[in-house]
This record gives C-alpha cells, sequence and structure tokens, in this order.
C-alpha cells in the first residue's frame, strides 16, 4: 500500500542567469526547473545561496517562496503505482521532474518509493483530492 | 463440473468447467444467438474469438457483450438483445422479407422529407435496431488510469507476441506484453497450446516483462503510446516501439447464405469441439484451405464430430481423415438453410459440377486476415512493427459472390452492388454510404473483403492490392467510462482563505478557476457597507508578479502601452497589456517597488497568460529580467470604504494617511503583525487598501480586520457586491466587458496608452488602427424602463433604428444612482453613436463613465 501525507514544505526560489543556476542546481533539494531557475526544496541558507549566485548574476532574485507551495508525500510500495495513476511522467529512481500531475503543474522529487509532489498552494486541497480519488484502492 | 448455472431469459443453464458464456448457451440448445441490425436475421456462433458481432448478448444488464469470449460465471443474467417479442420469435423479422423494398441508404432517403418526420422515424428506427439499453446507475468511478513506461511494448500474447518479448527482455528492455485475454485461455489443447504454455513459462521467469492480460489495445498514438483497456482499467502505455503481435482472424467469405446460424469459422467450430467438448453440427461440411483449416479438421474429427465431407485443395488429400469425404478443389458456391434459418445444406462445385451436401453445420477456414489495424493507424514514422500472422500482408482477397459482406451492419454484397450503381466506387465511399466496416468488428471481419469488392469493381484491379478503409482507434469496443476513467476537467483553485469563507457561509461559486465567495448574505448590505462604512473582499486571486534584473524597467516600457518606467517608487499605474494587433489581452496594476524591481497584478484568470507573456518578451527582446509569479505565495484581502482607513489605522503602526499611503501609492506595512505590499486602488470607488500578504497570514489578517470592523460595522463582500460597486464606477472586467479585438480606443481606455514612446507590444498597430474609424465603442448606458432587476439585460441585443447595433456586458441597477445602467458595446455611424438605443423592454441613452464619483473625490479621499 501507499500513504499520503501532506507537509509544508520550506522552498526557495533562486532566479538567476543560468551559468549562476548551474551553481546551485546540484544542491540537496533543487530542482532545476529552466536555465534561469531553481526551486530549492528543504531548509537552505538564503545569505549562502545570494552569495553563491550573485557573484555571477548580480541581479540574481533568491527568495523564501515557501507560503506559495505545499507538499503531498506518497510514500510506500505502491507509491509508483499511485504515481501513475495521476501521472504520465516517468519517474526516475532518485532526482526530480517536473509536468503535469492530475493536469496540474507539478515539481516532483522522487527517493525510492517515496514520490514528494511539489503542488502551488492554491492548489494543494484539490490535488490531495484527486490524490485520493484516484488512487483510494492504493492508499492505506 | 463447474458448480452453478447462469440464467439465460428465465432458464437455468449449467455452466462447465472452462465455459464461455456462449459454448454454456450452445450446449443446452441455443442455436439463435442475435438478431441482425436491420433485417433482424438469426445470426448463430460465427468467429469464436470476438470479432464478429454474433454472439453479442446482453450479461448482467451490459449490452453487446461478446458471449463467445466472455467466461461463464454462476448467477449470470444473460439476454440475446434484439428481437421482439423475442430473439427467437422476432416479428420484425419482416423486414428481412422487405428488404427489396429498403435498399441501402432507404433510411436518408425515405425520412428526409417532410423534415418533422425524421426525429419520429429516428426514435422508431433507434427502438427497433437498437444494441440494448445501457446500464444506468452504474459507478463511473470503478474504472482508473494509470501510465505505464516501458522500453518495448508487445500487443498480443501468442507465440509470435510471447518471442517478440522474451527477445526483447534478453536484449535488456523493460517489456510489457498485452493481450485481451489469458494467455492460450483460446486455443483447444494440443501441441500449439503446448507451445504457448512453454513460452508462458519462459516469459513468466522474466522480471523485465510485465504482463497485462484481459487488456484489449485500442490504439496507437503518437509517442508511441498504446492504449489498452480492461473491464475496470484503461492504461495509457508510453513505449519506445512497439511490436504488434496481434495475430489474424479467418477470412470471412460472401457468399449467398453465409451468415445462416450454422456457418463457422473454423476456429470456433473447433474450440467448441475440442475445448467444451459441444459438437458444432450433426453433420458437418468443412472448407479447409490452409494448414490451420487442416488442424481444425483434425480436432473435429478427433473429437467425435461428424464430418461428412471436408473441401481441401488436392495437395491436402492425404491429409482427410478417412472417416470423411475429401472433396479436392471444390468451389463453394451457397449454404441453404431451412426451418429457424439453420443450414440444411452447401452447395458446391466439384468438377465443374454443381453438388447439394446435406448437412446441419458448415466450417470455414480459408485464409488468414492480418489484425493490422493498430499498424495501419499508427504514423508512418514510429517505431512500429507487425510480427507473426499480423505481419502475413495482405493474401488471397476474400471472395464477395452474395451473402452478407458486413455482419455488424447488415449489409450485403447486394447492398454494395446498388451503392455502386449510384456511384459510390470506392472503398471509403461505399463505407460512408452504407455504414460498412463502422460495427462493432471495426473492419476485422469485413474490412478486406469490402476493399475487394471496391478493386475488384474498379478497372479489374489486383484484388490483394485493394486499399483498405483508414483504421481509427478504438479497434475494440470500450466502455465510455473507461475512456473517461484518466478526465477530472475542472481543477479548483483556492485562496487560504477558502475555509474561513465556508465556516462564514458564504455562497461559493466559480469564477476564473478560482472558488469564491458570491455573497456572504444578503449582497445589497454588502453593497451598503462598502459605500456606507467599510466592506472587505478576499482578491487573493489576483495574478501577483514580480519583476527583477537591471533590465525590469525596459520590460515593463516594452510591454504596457502606459507611461510606466518613470514610475517612481512607492507608486503604482493601471496598465493595459495588448497583442500585437493592438487588441486588449489583460490589464493591472503596475508598482514600483523601489529597487528596480516591479509588482505587477493581473486580473485572476490572466496570472498565467501575464507571466507567460512577459517571458516571452523577455526572450523576445533579450533582456535580462528575473520573473516570479508569487499568485499563489501571496494572499491580498481589499479593504474599502469611507471607513476603511480607520479601520486599517486601528490594526497598523505604520503610517497610511493621505500624504503616506495616497491614491495610486504602494508601501510596505504591517497590519495585525503580518507584512503586507499596502497598495491604494479604487477598482470600487472608494478609499481602498489592497493588502498583500504572505498566503499563511491570510487567515490571521481576515480575522483581525473583521474583528476591527465590528466597530464600524464592516462586512465581507463577494463578487455579487462587487458587480455593481464596479459597474457604478464603469470598470469593465477583461472579459465580460470585452471582446477578442477590443483595442483600447473601443474600450475608452486611451488613458493607458502613450503613443509618444517609440516602441511598445501592439504600438505599430495602434497606430494603423487610428488611421480609421473606431466601428465600436464599450459605452456606458442609462436604462428607462425595462425590468425592475436591471441585471435581466445582460447579453440583450442594443437596437437602434430596428437594428441591432451592439450588446448589453454588464447590467444592474445601481442603489447609489436609484437607476440602472450598464455597460454595452455599440458600433458607431460615422464615427458617431446612434442617439436613441433599446434594450428588451428597455429604453437606453449613451452616458459618460464613471457613473458614479465622476472626479474620484471618494477614491481619493
Amino acid at each position: 500500500m501507499a500513504e499520503l501525507s501532506t507537509s509544508a514544505p520550506t522552498v526557495t526560489a533562486v532566479l538567476a542567469s543560468p551559468d549562476a543556476c548551474e551553481r546551485v542546481s546540484a544542491l540537496p533539494g533543487a530542482c532545476p526547473i529552466s536555465p534561469g531557475e531553481v526551486t530549492i526544496v528543504g531548509d537552505a541558507s538564503i545569505t549562502a545561496l545570494r552569495q553563491a549566485v550573485q557573484r555571477i548574476d548580480p541581479d540574481a532574485v533568491v527568495r523564501d517562496v515557501s507560503d506559495g507551495w505545499a507538499m503531498h508525500t506518497i510514500s510506500g510500495e505502491r507509491a509508483r503505482d499511485a504515481f501513475a495513476r495521476l501521472s504520465e511522467l516517468e519517474l526516475p529512481a532518485s532526482g526530480s521532474v517536473q509536468g503535469a500531475v492530475a493536469r496540474i503543474g507539478v515539481r516532483v522529487l522522487v527517493e525510492g518509493d517515496r514520490v514528494d509532489l511539489l503542488v502551488p498552494s492554491m492548489l494543494a486541497a484539490h490535488l490531495r483530492e484527486r490524490i485520493q480519488d484516484e488512487c483510494r484502492e492504493l492508499l492505506s | 463440473m463447474r458448480p452453478g448455472s447462469l440464467r439465460f431469459e428465465g432458464r437455468e443453464i449449467p455452466i462447465q468447467d472452462g465455459d464461455t458464456v456462449a459454448s454454456a448457451m450452445f450446449r443446452a440448445g441455443v442455436r439463435t444467438f442475435s438478431r441482425s441490425l436491420k433485417s433482424r436475421r438469426r445470426r448463430g456462433l460465427y468467429c469464436g474469438t470476438g470479432e464478429c458481432p454474433n454472439c453479442m448478448v446482453t450479461v448482467d444488464g451490459v449490452p453487446g457483450v461478446r458471449s463467445c469470449v466472455t467466461d461463464a460465471a454462476a448467477g449470470m443474467r444473460v439476454e440475446r438483445g434484439r428481437g421482439w417479442p423475442s430473439a427467437e420469435h422476432d416479428l420484425l423479422h419482416v423486414t428481412d422479407l422487405m428488404h427489396p423494398l429498403m435498399p441501402v441508404g432507404f433510411y436518408m432517403k425515405t425520412f428526409v422529407r417532410p423534415r418533422f418526420a425524421w426525429p419520429l422515424a429516428e426514435r422508431v428506427i433507434r427502438r427497433a435496431t437498437g444494441s440494448g439499453r445501457l446500464p444506468e446507475g452504474r459507478d463511473p468511478s470503478r474504472f482508473t488510469a494509470r501510465h505505464v513506461h516501458v522500453d518495448a511494448a508487445v500487443v498480443g500474447a501468442g507465440g509470435a507476441g510471447l518471442a517478440a518479448a522474451l527477445e526483447a527482455a534478453r536484449a535488456g528492455d523493460r517489456v510489457l506484453l498485452c493481450d485481451a485475454f489469458p494467455i492460450g485461455s483460446r486455443m483447444p489443447p494440443g501441441p500449439a497450446l503446448d507451445g504457448i504454455r512453454a513460452l508462458e513459462a519462459e516469459v513468466q521467469a522474466e522480471r523485465a516483462i510485465e504482463i497485462v492480460d484481459r487488456h484489449a489495445a485500442l490504439g496507437v498514438y503518437d509517442g508511441p503510446t498504446l492504449a489498452l483497456a480492461s473491464d475496470d482499467e484503461l492504461v495509457q502505455v508510453h513505449a519506445g516501439r512497439v511490436v504488434l503481435a496481434t495475430g489474424a482472424t479467418e477470412t470471412h467469405e460472401a457468399f449467398p447464405g453465409n451468415d445462416l446460424p450454422g456457418v463457422w469459422l473454423g476456429r470456433a467450430a473447433s474450440q467448441m469441439a475440442g475445448l467444451h467438448g459441444v459438437h458444432p453440427g450433426r453433420r458437418v461440411v468443412v472448407v479447409a484451405s490452409t494448414e490451420e483449416g487442416l488442424d481444425h479438421l483434425r480436432t473435429l474429427v478427433g473429437a467425435g464430430v461428424d464430418v461428412v465431407a471436408a473441401v481441401v485443395p488436392s495437395a491436402f488429400l492425404d491429409d482427410v481423415p478417412p472417416t470423411a469425404e475429401a472433396i479436392a478443389d471444390g468451389e463453394l458456391i451457397s449454404a441453404s438453410g431451412g426451418g429457424r434459418g439453420r443450414v440444411r445444406s452447401v452447395t458446391l462445385r466439384e468438377r465443374g459440377e454443381q453438388r447439394r451436401i446435406p448437412c446441419d453445420a458448415l466450417v470455414l477456414s480459408t485464409g488468414l486476415a492480418p489484425r493490422d489495424e493498430l499498424a495501419r493507424m499508427a504514423s508512418p514514422d514510429e517505431p512500429v512493427e507487425l510480427v507473426g500472422d499480423a505481419a502475413l500482408g495482405d493474401g488471397v482477397a476474400p471472395g464477395v459472390s452474395g451473402g452478407y459482406v458486413c455482419l455488424c451492419e447488415d449489409v450485403s454484397a447486394h447492398d454494395l452492388e446498388q451503392a455502386w450503381s449510384e456511384g459510390f466506387r470506392s472503398a471509403e465511399i461505399l463505407k460512408r454510404y452504407t455504414t460498412a466496416t463502422m460495427g462493432p468488428c471495426r473492419g476485422a471481419m469485413c474490412g478486406r473483403a469490402l476493399a475487394a469488392f471496391a478493386a475488384r469493381r474498379s478497372e479489374g484491379r489486383d484484388r490483394a492490392a485493394a486499399p483498405r478503409t483508414a483504421a481509427r482507434p478504438p479497434v475494440r469496443p470500450v466502455a465510455l467510462e473507461a475512456l473517461a476513467a484518466s478526465v477530472h476537467e475542472v481543477i479548483e483553485k483556492r485562496t487560504s482563505l477558502h475555509d474561513t469563507h465556508l465556516a462564514a457561509g458564504a455562497r461559493l461559486g466559480w469564477s476564473s478557476g478560482w472558488k469564491r465567495p458570491f455573497a456572504y448574505g444578503d449582497w445589497r448590505e454588502e453593497y451598503a457597507a462598502v459605500r456606507e462604512r467599510a466592506g472587505l473582499m478576499d482578491v487573493g486571486t489576483l495574478g501577483k508578479i514580480l519583476i527583477a534584473g537591471r533590465d525590469a524597467a525596459t520590460l515593463v516600457d516594452r510591454v504596457f502601452p502606459g507611461r510606466v518606467a518613470d514610475l517612481a517608487p512607492g507608486r503604482s499605474r493601471y496598465v493595459l497589456a495588448l497583442y500585437e494587433a493592438g487588441y486588449v489581452a489583460d490589464d493591472g496594476i503596475l508598482g514600483a517597488l523601489g529597487d528596480g524591481t516591479f509588482f505587477l497584478t493581473s486580473t485572476s484568470g490572466g496570472a498565467e497568460r501575464m507571466d507567460a507573456r512577459l517571458r516571452e518578451w523577455t526572450f523576445r527582446l533579450g533582456l535580462h529580467v528575473h520573473l516570479l509569479d508569487r499568485t499563489s505565495e501571496l494572499g491580498a484581502i481589499v479593504v474599502a470604504g469611507p471607513d476603511a482607513r480607520d479601520l486599517l489605522g486601528s490594526l497598523s503602526d505604520d503610517a497610511i494617511d493621505a500624504a503616506a499611503l495616497p491614491h495610486g501609492g504602494l508601501r510596505e506595512i504591517t497590519v495585525a503583525g503580518v507584512p503586507c505590499t499596502a497598495l491604494r486602488t479604487g477598482f470600487v470607488g472608494e478609499l481602498a487598501f489592497e493588502l498583500h500578504h504572505p498566503r499563511s497570514g491570510g487567515p490571521r489578517l481576515w480575522a483581525e480586520l473583521i474583528r476591527a470592523g465590528e466597530r464600524v460595522d464592516a462586512r465581507p463582500f463577494g463578487m455579487d457586491a462587487l458587480e455593481l460597486l464596479r459597474l457604478e464606477k464603469g470598470h469593465p472586467y477583461i472579459g465580460q466587458d470585452t471582446l477578442p479585438d477590443d483595442t483600447p480606443a473601443k474600450l475608452g481606455l486611451d488613458r493607458a496608452v502613450d503613443m509618444g514612446k517609440s516602441w511598445f507590444v501592439g504600438r505599430a498597430a495602434l497606430e494603423r488602427l487610428a488611421r480609421g474609424p473606431v466601428g465600436r465603442r464599450l459605452v456606458g448606458l442609462s436604462f428607462e424602463g425595462g425590468p425592475a432587476d436591471a441585471a435581466e439585460l445582460r447579453g440583450m441585443p442594443v437596437g437602434a433604428g430596428g437594428e441591432i447595433v451592439g450588446r448589453v456586458t454588464s447590467a444592474g441597477r445601481s442603489p447609489a444612482l436609484v437607476r440602472s445602467i450598464g455597460l454595452a458595446w455599440v458600433r458607431t455611424r460615422d464615427g458617431e453613436l446612434p442617439a436613441a438605443l433599446t434594450a428588451g423592454d428597455a429604453t437606453a441613452s449613451v452616458v459618460p463613465t464613471p457613473f458614479y464619483d465622476p472626479e474620484g473625490a471618494r477614491l481619493r479621499g
């Protein structure tokens, strides 16, 4: 079975030139969104990040955007089966992908049998209902 | 014997181990399994592979179930579909006798005049020919959908499919192997099944192969993506390549009497005798042209079936069991029926002489028709390959000498001849005119016969090269519920105050993809609170975008037509966004934050479009700009009304007086401990503060504002009150009050355009359009007469001099003005607006906007 839980993650947005973004895209929890944007999920020092990217791009924007995001986590043996009901995205063994999950733009972090869905707060309740509906017999 | 029985039209039919519904029915003496669509001819078991429509029955209320491939289960309720009063004694069989009077195209030709007759005729025809009633009240959510990613998808788990799956897996591929049925379940015992079982064991041992049985492939789409459906699931397989091992059906020959009960294809007869132990007839004639046909012959004889004659090529004569008369190279002429329409004899031509052989079953195995529809619907450059019998090619085309070509749609060879004579002279238009190949078998049985007929009639072309009609999904019948399983069109956005509004008893409704409060009680009281005291509104739905980077000022100057580059820190300005054609795309408020960055709000439904436009122009202009969509991150609350400043001041230590935060001002303040970007806006026409705050602080901020507002009897207000408040100010809603080709001039929003700027998006178009007259304007109307609730005028055509010259886009009864007002687009004549207008029962006159507080003294307060 799989379990569904919801949390309020710490999320930092880094908007910078591509080469500046590259400097932080390998950090733990980093989700490269585009050449000029990286989202970092988890505790991160904004000051340190700012220093890292503004050395290359003085205009770079580094902001705590935690309020804009919610995290739904599907974990357990059937977590990937549950995800397959929601999205055509192919999950890596570990890492991150982004795309449509239940037709909502979502950033997905994967580690083994744990799938974290980073969803805009305004859509969090809707996505949770979709997960519960589509995966009801897979969720404990 | 498997315990139990199924219930068939009021009687119990025992089930044996391994029975299908059809085998149980046949063993119990049922010979007529269905009635044909139009002529109501009896139809018996024919293909045995789930292709043809003959065995379709209603099982447990579900119509269209192919009984030959449906496992029998105790307690099943089985009924035949068509037949009045019953399928066994169908009085509508008279239509078969009237066939000469009801040629192909009869319905379209006969009932087209008078026009009123068609709806009536359609109902009668539907009732007479329909294929059963869909069950009501079933839970559609029993279907689920899922996606699968593999390197190779193999369709068909016969010998070729199993071998292909093994080969791919052993080459390191992740493989999905699917089949409509359990592996080997439709094969009689024998060496072929033994071979399948051996391969199946190897496949089962391969961890890289996922076996998905009981899933029929519906179609191949670009990707390639393969769609599969079962009784409760839709699977979309995203594959690196697709291998189609879909096999072949036995050739459906069209000859007189070919649809009589008692005419069988070899596989069906072989299964019935070899797998289920039921003889297809007491005296059987077999026509076998292939090795497979010989296998069927052997199976029948081995099962004790009395095969009285076997018609085979001379090369096969030695393979005919001695108990059957071997007839070399005989030509099948026709099958004749007797009572209850069953086969009574077969007529052959043997060495130039016609010969009639009495029998009650005719078994045909004359060739194979590859099931290649999935390959034919795939784009040519997709990695899709055919293997096994599916790759046989067209081979020998079936004969079409009479009888029924399309069993599903009841289209006879005679019908095709007639259609041809009427000028429908290709397989594709014959298909459209006669509906041949458009039935439940999707052309699997008759597609090649139709193509062969067309090819033979057109200049004697090679029949084997006959063009086939287009193959389209689904190639197998599928429940609409399965197709809908993955579809959930409605996406609901919620602000942080959603639960708060529900707790307050708000009436929520849809607005631009958001669920928003329309009213908390009487919207008139909410309106009055805003005009007379103070009101609070959740506007967290507004788009909110941060624009940063060294070229931020350049971007906003180029994207927005107004003068914004010089916007002083702490000031905001109304902006329009234009398409390059000069048409209005959206509007919003742009504020300068002071560090070279800008904060932009857009309409609630326009945030994503606005963000996309800014990104597009950043890229196209090669600017160094960083954009952050903060719509989800920030909430927003409007505090509006004459007492708004007092209310807000009671919760903030920051200066918010007219000097510190004037109309159009922007300032960071803290309200009830929540940091806010405060904008002095004027959408409702009163002193108003728009408080953009971290989403997590929304509930607290709202609660504190409500509490503090009690002192002045402030009220939360919803969309209903807002509709009138903004209408009184003459503010258009982009989308509701505008048309797709509205320019700023048409909307009276020239003030948001600075043609003195050398370039902005849409400038060239506006310059060109300015040379001609403005053909239409959005204007304010004042109504006289008409409905008491002027909102009913919304959508009404606007008339002038007996002509329709416009349309009312917004309307309402203004409490402040004590009259009915509205916005409407009205066509101009020679640049002038018509003087006397009507809308419904009301007369209307064009008046300047804003209707309310035209000097703006209240909002500047």
